[in-house]
């Protein structure tokens, strides 16, 4: 997570735990077959086999946790008209850093 | 206050359910319509369950409650981003957190949108929710493993599976349409295991419990189930399916009469649809047509050999529309939404309200002049401006002109030619009437009601739990419904201020509260409270 040279380890860490605790809520009865548990490099799909319905209720998860309403998650999750591929559990952070104030 | 249920049938519709009262496929709802009331519950606009069933919940027009679709989005100059309405998005209170903070247990199963769960003094078991996120939109918690216990591994299938819905939707063959309805008896088997579990072991003042297979079987199986056009299906594949129907109808009324069983004598029953049901024999396609206008330009898109194509895939198939932003001024989002959305951020609209309004009435006046191949008559009966078709607080989120199509279908927002084509075959679609069936204590006996509308539900349900109804619903309490000597004993109390007050708890018998209620004191006889209930505009009394 090199982008967030500006920011105290602390609100990374923090933010990165708040990220693992809804993953591994929202994960936890889908059999999953990955090991080794969630970390910054973790992909959600390739590695937590996320489908869309489960993106649209992570960004619920997200919104909830940190009580906010207006996160612009479409600049995350869309790419020139187009949804990306998959999506890293850092990326999340950073996108949360940038967007929380 | 009498105990108080609220069964919905997602989708039902007297045209399906007076037949099979009639064949004695579904005797318990043959004897409630004896012994209660019956009547048209009519739907939002649009008529989709979303929207209609938060009404319900509110007491509020979409307009004022912001839910328009299933799917809700976000427009940006160069992009529009689609995501799903969720609980967070109901502007109003729902009678189930109303109820809780006075003090009332609620029991809510099913229901859509009471996901994320709201704060309620008893149990959620949210609708519309993958089995992958059940468990966390349980309240309380412990039930989620109960429900696991109970029920084994069949519990995913209490939840929504969003690629089934989608592959029904599009079309299924006989054997898929047989696993369909064997799939909805075994789910319907445990959303009824659910309520009988709380209404068992822990009685709630207010259940709401929410079968929504009948919507789904009647998508998939419309021909065998409407008399219109049953009588010409008789291939050993259809005997079968519709064999397969009436017994997921005789279960459902099965599980009405267990649920009336443990409600008691004394409770209320309210068994009711978010909207009706009936027939769609063509389709219209109506961003070909804003396309073939000039308001509409496709998204370019790569080869399906293309690399490229992977990533957009997900969003080809899915049921919102794709097009160019750029070029695009005007385009239905959804097929559910049955409305035109125009880009006003687009150098065309730039902005200017003359422009805007301009273009509406152009592509209104284009809309009423399409007309069908095969009957030559108008496909589009009425095109309503927002501001006439979604009144009030929330308006600007919905679509910009709502289509209401002559055959009362959806629009499809496919890329396919023809602009209007006919269906392969016929297939059910949602209409505006669904159904209200009501018995119970001070509830007339045998007779049919007026017409009342999904808003009228929750000032229904308050009164029935003897609360008061906050004066800012949009619904109104349906007199008609209840004896005269029931009102009289029991008038509906209507709060002058907003219901959302911190200390609005039930049974209080501080003084000072009845300053803010409609109905205040004792009432001198059953003449005096009739006359008062008229002049607040609750009764029509003849002269």
């Amino acid at each position: 997570m090199s982008s967030l040279s500006s920011m105290t380890d602390d609100v990374c860490n923090s933010i990165l735990g708040a990220l693992t605790e809804i993953l591994t809520d929202i994960t936890a009865d889908w059999d999953l077959d990955f090991t080794g548990g969630i970390g910054p490099s973790t992909r959600l799909i390739a590695d937590l086999m996320f489908e869309s319905i489960d993106v649209v209720e992570l960004v619920v998860a997200v919104e909830e946790r940190f009580d906010r309403r207006d996160l612009p998650f479409e600049e995350l999750l869309m790419d020139d008209g187009r949804y990306v591929d998959d999506l890293t559990v850092s990326q999340i952070v950073n996108f949360l850093i940038e967007n929380l104030e | 206050m009498a105990r108080t249920v609220l069964i919905g049938l997602d989708g039902a519709t007297f045209s399906v359910l007076d037949p099979l009262i009639d064949a004695g496929v579904m005797p318990f709802l043959a004897e409630l319509t004896r012994s209660g009331v019956r009547g048209n519950l009519m739907s939002t606009r649009p008529d989709v369950s979303p929207t209609a069933w938060t009404s319900m919940a509110t007491g509020l027009h979409p307009g004022n409650h912001g839910i328009f679709d299933f799917i809700r989005s976000h427009e940006r100059s160069s992009d529009v981003y689609y995501t799903l309405y969720n609980s967070r998005d109901i502007h109003g209170e729902t009678i189930w957190t109303i109820a809780s903070r006075r003090g009332f247990r609620v029991a809510v199963l099913n229901y859509m949108l009471t996901f994320p769960p709201p704060d309620v003094n008893g149990y959620v078991v949210p609708g519309l929710v993958s089995w992958r996120h059940l468990r966390r939109g349980v309240r309380p918690a412990s039930f989620f493993d109960l429900l696991q216990s109970r029920l084994g591994s069949s519990w995913k299938e209490m939840a929504w599976d969003f690629d089934l819905e989608k592959n029904v939707l599009r079309g299924i063959d006989d054997d898929e349409r047989e696993r369909w309805v064997a799939f909805h008896r075994r789910r319907e088997r445990c959303w009824f295991e659910a309520a009988r579990h709380v209404m068992s072991a822990d009685p709630c003042d207010l259940t709401a419990i929410i079968f929504d297979g009948v919507d789904k079987i009647q998508h998939a199986c419309w021909p065998l189930l409407d008399p219109d056009f049953a009588s010409d299906r008789s291939s050993p594949a259809d005997r079968r399916v519709r064999d397969l129907c009436l017994e997921y109808f005789r279960d459902v009324d099965g599980y009405l009469a267990e649920i009336a069983r443990l409600a008691g004598p004394d409770a209320r029953l309210f068994v009711v649809s978010d909207h009706g049901f009936g027939p769609t024999l063509e389709v219209f396609r109506v961003n070909v047509w804003l396309h073939e206008q000039g308001y509409l330009e496709w998204a370019a898109l790569p080869s399906k050999t293309d690399a490229a194509w992977e990533s957009i895939a997900r969003r080809v198939d899915s049921n919102f529309a794709l097009v160019d932003w750029q070029k695009t001024v005007a385009y239905a989002q959804t097929p559910s939404s049955n409305g035109i959305v125009l880009r006003t951020l687009t150098e065309s609209i730039g902005g200017s309200r003359a422009a805007y309004e301009s273009l509406r009435e152009e592509i209104t006046a284009g809309l009423l002049e399409v007309m069908s191949p095969s009957t030559g008559q108008p496909v589009v009966s009425r095109v309503i401006p927002r501001e006439e078709a979604f009144p009030g607080v929330r308006m600007d989120a919905a679509p910009d002109l709502y289509l209401e199509l002559a055959d009362h279908g959806f629009v499809s927002i496919k890329n396919m030619e023809p602009v209007v084509a006919e269906r392969p075959d016929v297939t059910g679609t949602h209409r505006p009437n669904g159904i209200m069936i009501a018995a119970g204590p001070g509830i007339g006996s045998g007779r049919r009601i007026e017409d009342l509308s999904v808003v009228d539900v929750a000032p229904l349900l308050l009164h029935s739990l003897g609360t008061e109804i906050p004066a800012d619903m949009d619904g109104r309490f349906p007199d008609t419904m209840f004896e005269a000597s029931s009102l009289a004993d029991s008038p509906p109390l209507v709060r002058l201020d907003r219901a959302s007050t911190a200390d609005d708890v039930a049974g209080t018998d501080d003084s000072s509260a009845t300053d803010d209620w409609d109905l205040q004191g004792e009432p001198d006889d059953e003449a005096g409270v009739l006359q008062r209930l008229a002049a607040l505009g609750y009764l029509e009394l003849d002269d």
